[in-house]
């Protein structure tokens, strides 16, 4: 008979490096407010997570911003992740909102955006990330791979988290995290089997990180999974919360 | 905890360019690593479907125990389709048939398939298609084509697998099963909301959601997760895990795993 866990909950601190937050136009979801994200968080055993507004992702960068960060206002479990598009927003107005709270991170959508990842669109963009420390997401499918390489070999101190990977990329993933060593990876779509040990072995632990994507995906499942992957407290716990926590607070 | 897992929904065959390998050890491994007992296995890469039934057999031929038989046709050899069904219900003992109609480029109530449906109702045998209603232009499995089939062949099981993948296409695969008792939904996806698994046993009911994996091309810990940490009963649970699955292919109860 088959052994699974019916009422799992991670045994390592968990730190989610995916989160969405904030209604949608296309459809209602059950998951749509802080509140509601919080009890699902706390229902997966998650301590904390790094979100950003859907607003910003699918719509305006600078106005999901400016509800995010008044939404996450007390909210202690959130890091807030900024979005920018630069093609057409102002750096040095993201500077400020970037000083003046507590934001560690920033995401593009070049595909989204409708900009291309070049030198010539994001460069100076990127210079400023590498200078403050300040790691950029990429979600995979919407960045264009010779692009994302040829741009992130001429910004190596750049730390880069490539988020929501699919079974779809990975005919470039693992060349990709070999060629460049500041590029990680979030796990929150990979679902290809044994898909843990192969970006370790591809990458390192240290450059995998827990995500979940929710509430386009549920928390609990690649939890569920990594926790029965064979892995060691230790590389366990730096999956779940480490490695992020390093990502974010190395400044 | 132990209960009877059973995963509706593998294949054997390589697709490389998704690192996606069916090496017998490390497909039994998976299985352990996730608690499954047995897995139903088809094989859809070749448009040769004999060879591809052919591989399947190998498989269930070294575990019998741990492998069940799922055939596999296409409406492209019409002329072979029906020989080939019988040779692998009758002679290799297959449980049950799966579908493709993205290969044919037709959905899947195109006339193209009426003499398999045929065969099939006449035999009462469990058909599991491809489903999916992702965006406008992934209409050929969309949920609701099925539902007219499922009226016109009654006494086939319509399995709907990854029960039309995304929230539009999970809300037309619940109205599917609403509408036909002869509809079942199977989870495995890559694409599914936080509360997907919820939705489908709000919406069709504990008895008819069926536990699958889409393994080897997605890990089984990962898609046994999605069950086992959903918001749903224990005892929905245990049903979708494996005990509807049985019931539906007749099925022995597992006894041990390995």
């Amino acid at each position: 008979m088959g052994k699974v866990d019916l009422s799992f909950s991670p045994v390592v601190p968990v730190f989610d490096a995916n989160v969405a937050l904030g209604r949608r136009h296309d459809r209602r979801l059950t998951a749509d407010t802080v509140d509601a994200a919080l009890n699902e968080m706390r229902r997966a055993g998650v301590d904390r997570a790094l979100a950003h507004s859907a607003h910003s992702a699918a719509f305006d960068a600078r106005d999901g911003n400016d509800w995010l960060l008044e939404a996450l206002e007390g909210v202690e479990e959130f890091v807030p992740q900024l979005v920018c598009s630069p093609a057409v927003d102002d750096l040095a107005r993201l500077q400020d909102e970037v000083d003046g709270q507590s934001v560690g991170s920033i995401r593009m959508l070049p595909s989204t955006g409708g900009y291309p990842f070049r030198t010539w669109v994001v460069g100076h963009w990127l210079e400023w990330l590498a200078q403050t420390g300040l790691p950029l997401w990429l979600p995979a499918s919407e960045i264009e791979p010779g692009e994302l390489h040829d741009t992130l070999r001429e910004h190596p101190t750049l730390s880069v988290v490539l988020c929501e990977v699919h079974y779809v990329h990975v005919p470039w993933i693992f060349p990709m995290l070999r060629s460049l060593p500041n590029v990680h990876v979030e796990i929150s779509r990979f679902v290809i089997p044994d898909g843990i040990h192969r970006l370790i072995d591809a990458a390192g632990h240290r450059r995998v990180l827990f995500g979940s994507r929710f509430p386009d995906s549920p928390i609990s499942p690649q939890l569920y999974s990594l926790h029965r992957s064979g892995l060691d407290y230790s590389t366990l716990a730096d999956i779940c919360s480490g490695n992020l926590d390093r990502l974010l607070y190395r400044r | 905890m132990e209960t009877p897992v059973i995963d509706f929904h593998c294949h054997v065959g390589r697709w490389g360019r998704y690192g996606m390998d069916d090496d017998p050890a490390d497909y039994l491994r998976l299985m352990d690593a996730a608690g499954v007992d047995r897995a139903c296995i088809n094989c859809i890469n070749f448009g040769d479907a004999r060879r591809g039934n052919d591989r399947v057999a190998r498989f269930v031929a070294q575990r019998p125990d741990r492998f069940v038989g799922v055939a596999y046709v296409t409406p492209r050899y019409p002329d072979e389709a029906l020989a080939e069904l019988d040779r692998c219900f009758d002679v290799l003992g297959f449980r049950s048939l799966k579908l493709y109609p993205d290969y044919l480029g037709k959905p899947i109530d195109d006339p193209a398939y009426d003499a398999v449906f045929e065969w099939a109702d006449d035999r009462s045998v469990v058909i599991m298609s491809h489903s999916s209603y992702v965006h406008d232009d992934d209409w050929l499995t969309r949920p609701d084509r099925f539902v007219g089939l499922a009226q016109r062949y009654g006494k086939i099981s319509w399995v709907l697998a990854h029960s039309g993948n995304a929230r539009q296409g999970q809300e037309q695969a619940v109205t599917a099963a609403r509408a036909c008792p002869n509809v079942y939904l199977e989870t495995c996806t890559s694409m599914g909301e936080h509360d997907t698994i919820e939705f489908l046993v709000d919406g069709a009911g504990e008895d008819r959601v069926l536990y699958g994996s889409d393994m080897p091309l997605m890990d089984p810990r990962l898609q046994v997760g999605r069950v086992v940490t959903a918001d749903i009963s224990h005892d929905a649970k245990l049903k979708i895990l494996g005990l509807n699955a049985i019931e539906l292919l007749g099925l022995d109860q597992p006894t041990s795993t390995g």
